[in-house]
């Protein structure tokens, strides 16, 4: 069974032409590694875009479900994990890693040798960190980039924007809220890891001296969306600069997360900034309510196709990277 | 004076092998050992490298695994021995086994009761699928001549406080709709799987039932009595005991452990169940006193440090008598002793496991 | 004569009833006459334990260290305690530093459906040889069975004991006696539990709690704490003195240090506010309540709309920004926004 590539919604027509003419030849070879619920999310999204194509399906075990779903769409499995990359190193140009840090940083090593661009989704730390609506070009120049966390991918681009226009402000916060069916025993063995690379992702792109990450597991049936709020002590709060920049970084994020959407728009309470967001997931293969882990798969998409675009310049299009102040 | 943490359990090997005609069978053949860079694993690797050295018995070692650089930074000695070889694998995707093997000791699976807890999902699949992979590819072995299943002394249920050593046949219900009843549901499911691959495709297993253990090699951030004791005592106490102490258990040190799955794999009827573990049952309040005499300072024993008001009582002791009667087997390392060398152990290795171990992949 | 532990998280809890303002002067008074009473446990913190003070759940006057290392100097007998949740500490920026003050014990809390977040911070204490609990907050959200496998999960890190917080004071008796049976049972740790008194039953649970088989119970000084606070401390070492049960505690002792902690750390006596018992009936959190009173000032809406929208919402303690997306909705909804 072939799955076609669909023209995206957010194209132009004036992209027609080149959507049509790609084959799968021109696409960007896409590798992912890990068949847990991470990478059959990302299989399932690689092989919606129109610039990527997966061309290996890499797990430790032929009959996890991930590996049933991907023969199912016809994508190229293997039990060997890395082994199948190191045989064949021509099947793909750039590798998902979804497995964990422990081995992803085994797997740099191999891959780094090998020349391959890798889209690291594990806490490793060891690449540049990302967050697509903010340093996507800039990432283009790195072969390893890694997704930070994904309170991270919700919260630094607004917290980006408050550093921006309060550039005095020394200490920002992010709070998220997540359903505790989509935390699995790796997400709460490492929540310690999860802060610090938040607080982390926070320090460097917005500039922040302090920055706070908080984490917090709700158990409500339904489960409840990711809910992520961003807060700053800023004495005189300039709304009127901030909110358009704000709205207009939710539309750019909106762009790759659809279900991204501001639930309370910049104000001032009790002299502090509060921006709170939600993200409820695509479910594709996770369900909607993991919105936290869609949105880190979400970014990370949208880097492999900044990279696969790199390759075919006419198809640049600045509403995806270039810098966040266009 | 020992020279360094390897000498004392090369030394307790020494201690330990006697009569070792009656391993000929293993005389150049092909061992692998499952979960083989565990606990268990590993003084099994220990012992056997030693017969090899001294016996010139010439087994060769095969350990699967899924922590096997782990093991290579750990035990660089054993890992890195020409009669040794490491297979990287989850036991629960195991499809082929070389074809080589002749013996085999299933001991993957890990009494870490935290992950129990944590990730019981995890620790049934390891459990069950594991040792449904391994029986199955056991099946299309040439040369398979015996498999040594590793259960374990819960599957009997809770042991009756009036009863003084628990036997193979007595056997008391466990609350399946329990968390707790996870790890021993797992291996009872585990043995039964056993005995259907015996009955059904003529598979040479013998299953043995362990209690508990002490050692090196034991990971002292596993929060069950006698670490927490070790810990408390090596930190220069004091050693807290909560509640009465009154709690019976009983530990057989890591040779002799090793000493009698290697018997029991080697002569243990096809078929049988064979407790391991000592006989000798100790309350919690007198393994802490012994603890302590096992320093040089001896640190202070608390007793009743949180308030329990209810008491709980259990008793986990095994009662080894098939062991010792059909198969001779005798425990040679007292507790006192145990505990002695595995404090010197730790002190040789110059530092206490941590427990904060998350960044590993679980 | 069976013991009971008594911990006295005056200065955690109460913590909650100033905004986290409580400074060192208050903090060495009340420690003092806290060890002078020979009260076991001495709580001492942010009211969200160590690492908490933040934008979300309000910032505390002083850091974690100088409020610790204040009450340090005056506990000689009784014990230095903490309260942390993962999620808001970590290992590395909090624990470290509470270890190396010498806090003596350190109760690790989770939502009470999330044991195994706190498996590594346990887990990092046991190590240090500290004394260990487990707490499981807002406990009227799980089922009993429920809150007996996460305590056995807390016992399986090496939690010496796990105690039941009935953070949004829900709880009536029977079902205290309930929850504390079932733990007893599947434990062989012990037990413990800690009231809030929005439904003026912080007493009497404690009470219930102590026959069902707990040998660990929380009292503030006059029950200064979240909400309407907490069991009062004197009260209910009088009341298990009367019943024949050991605290330990000296009962004149324990009577100074709440009347000097009504004098010197209270800006009201706890009450039993309006607010306060929709909190209990919503089963929200009550460290929420002055976030909630403010914002629904700034808002123009009933603070009590507020709590039972939480309520309905089952939001758990941290969650304090969905107070304002809440006062939001129902203002809109105020203004007219809500016709069929």
């Amino acid at each position: 069974m072939t799955v076609m590539p669909r023209k995206p919604k957010h194209l132009g027509p004036e992209y027609q032409g080149c959507v049509d003419s790609m084959g799968t030849h021109d696409k960007l070879r896409v590798a992912i590694l890990g068949s847990g619920n991470i990478g059959t999310d990302l299989l399932v999204k690689t092989l919606r875009s129109p610039f990527l194509a997966c061309t290996l399906f890499a797990g430790r075990n032929l009959a996890s479900p991930g590996m049933a779903k991907a023969s199912s769409l016809g994508v190229r499995v293997s039990d060997l994990g890395i082994t199948a990359i190191i045989r064949e190193p021509e099947c793909c140009d750039l590798v998902f890693d979804a497995t964990s840090a422990a081995d992803h940083i085994h797997h740099w090593a191999v891959l780094e040798k090998l020349g391959k661009t890798v889209v690291d989704m594990t806490p490793s730390q060891v690449g540049e960190m990302c967050i697509p609506a903010l340093n996507l070009e800039d990432c283009l120049n790195y072969r390893n980039v890694n997704m930070v966390t994904c309170g991270g991918q919700a919260s630094v681009p607004l917290a980006y924007f408050i550093g921006q226009v309060h550039p005095e402000v020394e200490y920002i916060e992010v709070v998220s809220s997540i359903a505790s069916r989509s935390a699995g025993p790796a997400t709460r063995i490492n929540i310690d890891e999860y802060i610090e690379t938040t607080e982390k992702a926070l320090r460097v792109f917005a500039k922040a001296e302090r920055a706070k990450s908080i984490l917090i597991l709700n158990p409500a049936q339904p489960c409840i969306d990711m809910q992520t709020t961003v807060f700053a002590k800023v004495k005189h709060l300039d709304l009127e600069r901030l909110r358009p920049l704000v709205e207009k970084m939710v539309r750019r994020i909106q762009a790759y997360v659809p279900g991204y959407q501001l639930a309370v728009a910049p104000i001032l309470e009790n002299g502090r900034a509060v921006i709170t967001v939600k993200v409820q997931g695509r479910g594709d293969y996770l369900p909607r309510y993991a919105g936290n882990l869609d949105i880190i798969n979400c970014a990370a998409i949208a880097m492999a196709e900044a990279y696969a675009r790199a390759r075919i310049p006419v198809l640049k299009d600045p509403q995806y990277g270039g810098s966040p102040h266009d | 004076m020992h020279l360094n943490a390897t000498d004392i359990v090369r030394e307790d090997c020494e201690q330990v092998a006697e009569e070792v005609s009656t391993l000929e069978a293993l005389r150049g053949e092909c061992l692998l050992i499952t979960g083989g860079t565990g606990f268990v694993g590993t003084w099994l690797t220990e012992l056997l490298a030693f017969l090899n050295d001294r016996y010139c018995l010439g087994v060769r070692i095969i350990l699967l695994s899924r922590h096997v650089q782990d093991f290579r930074d750990r035990v660089p000695h054993l890992a890195l021995r020409a009669d040794v070889s490491l297979i990287q694998q989850d036991v629960r995707h195991v499809t082929e086994l070389p074809s080589e093997v002749g013996w085999i000791i299933h001991a993957a699976g890990t009494p870490d009761n935290r992950q129990h807890a944590s990730d019981p999902l995890r620790v049934m699949q390891v459990i069950v699928n594991g040792t449904a992979s391994v029986l199955e590819a056991s099946t299309r072995l040439p040369d398979l001549k015996k498999l040594l299943n590793t259960s374990s002394g819960l599957v009997n249920g809770p042991q009756p406080l009036d009863l003084a050593g628990i036997p193979e046949t007595s056997f008391r219900g466990l609350d399946c709709g329990s968390l707790a009843a996870v790890y021993p549901e797992a291996k009872r499911l585990a043995e039964t799987l056993c005995v259907a691959y015996r009955n059904q495709h003529r598979l040479p297993i013998v299953n043995a039932r362990p209690f508990a253990f002490v050692g090196p090699y034991q990971l002292l951030d596993r929060p069950w009595a006698i670490n927490n004791f070790i810990r408390d005592a090596l930190q220069g106490g004091p050693i807290r005991i909560q509640g009465d102490g009154e709690t019976v258990r009983s530990y057989m040190y890591g040779s002799d452990m090793a000493w009698w799955l290697l018997r029991i794999l080697v002569r243990g009827a096809v078929g049988a169940s064979y407790n391991v573990g000592s006989s000798r049952g100790v309350t919690l309040a007198q393994l802490a006193e012994m603890v302590a005499g096992g320093l040089p300072k001896r640190p202070r024993v608390l007793l009743g440090v949180s308030p329990v008001q209810r008491l709980h009582h259990s008793r986990l002791v095994p009662d080894v008598g098939l062991a010792q009667d059909s198969l001779s087997l005798r425990q040679t390392v007292d507790l006192e002793t145990a505990l002695r060398r595995t404090i010197w152990w730790h002190e040789l290795r110059g530092r206490v496991e941590g427990a904060d171990r998350g960044s590993k992949s679980p | 004569m069976t013991s009971v532990l008594i911990s006295d998280p005056t200065l955690r809890d109460g913590n909650h009833a100033v905004q986290h303002q409580l400074d060192a002067r208050q903090i060495a008074l009340y420690a003092a006459a806290a060890e002078a009473a020979r009260i076991p446990i001495v709580e001492v913190g942010h009211g969200n334990g160590l690492g908490a003070s933040s934008l979300q759940v309000g910032e505390s006057l002083l850091g974690d260290r100088e409020m610790l290392e204040t009450a340090r100097k005056r506990l000689v007998n009784s014990k230095l305690g903490v309260h942390a949740m993962p999620g808001f500490a970590t290992i590395n920026r909090d624990l470290k530093q509470a270890v190396a003050v010498g806090v003596d014990v350190f109760r690790v809390g989770v939502h009470c459906t999330e044991a195994d977040i706190a498996q590594r911070h346990i887990g990092y204490l046991r190590d240090k040889g500290r004394e260990v609990y487990g707490v499981l907050m807002m406990s009227h959200m799980a089922s009993k069975e429920v809150l007996a496998e996460e305590a056995l999960k807390m016992e399986s890190y090496g939690a010496e004991g796990v105690v039941l917080m009935d953070s949004a004071g829900a709880y009536l008796p029977c079902d205290v006696t309930e929850k504390i049976r079932e733990l007893v049972k599947s434990l062989s740790i012990a037990v413990g539990f800690h009231a809030h008194n929005n439904l003026g039953m912080a007493v009497a649970n404690s009470l219930a709690a102590v026959q069902a088989g707990a040998t660990i119970v929380d009292g503030t000084a006059r029950g200064f704490g979240a909400g309407s606070g907490n069991a009062p401390v004197e009260v209910i070492v009088a009341v298990l003195e009367k019943m024949a049960f050991s605290t330990g505690v000296d009962l004149y002792g324990v009577l100074d240090a709440s009347d000097i902690a009504e004098k010197g750390l209270m800006r009201v006596i706890p009450s039993i506010t309006s607010v306060s018992v929709v909190s209990g009936l919503a089963g929200v959190f009550s460290g929420f309540a002055k976030h909630v009173e403010r914002i629904s000032g700034e808002y123009g809406v009933d603070a009590r709309d507020v709590f039972f929208e939480l309520g309905r919402r089952n939001v758990v303690a941290g969650q304090e920004d969905l107070i304002i997306e809440v006062a939001i909705e129902l203002a809109a909804g105020k203004r007219g926004g809500g016709c069929i």
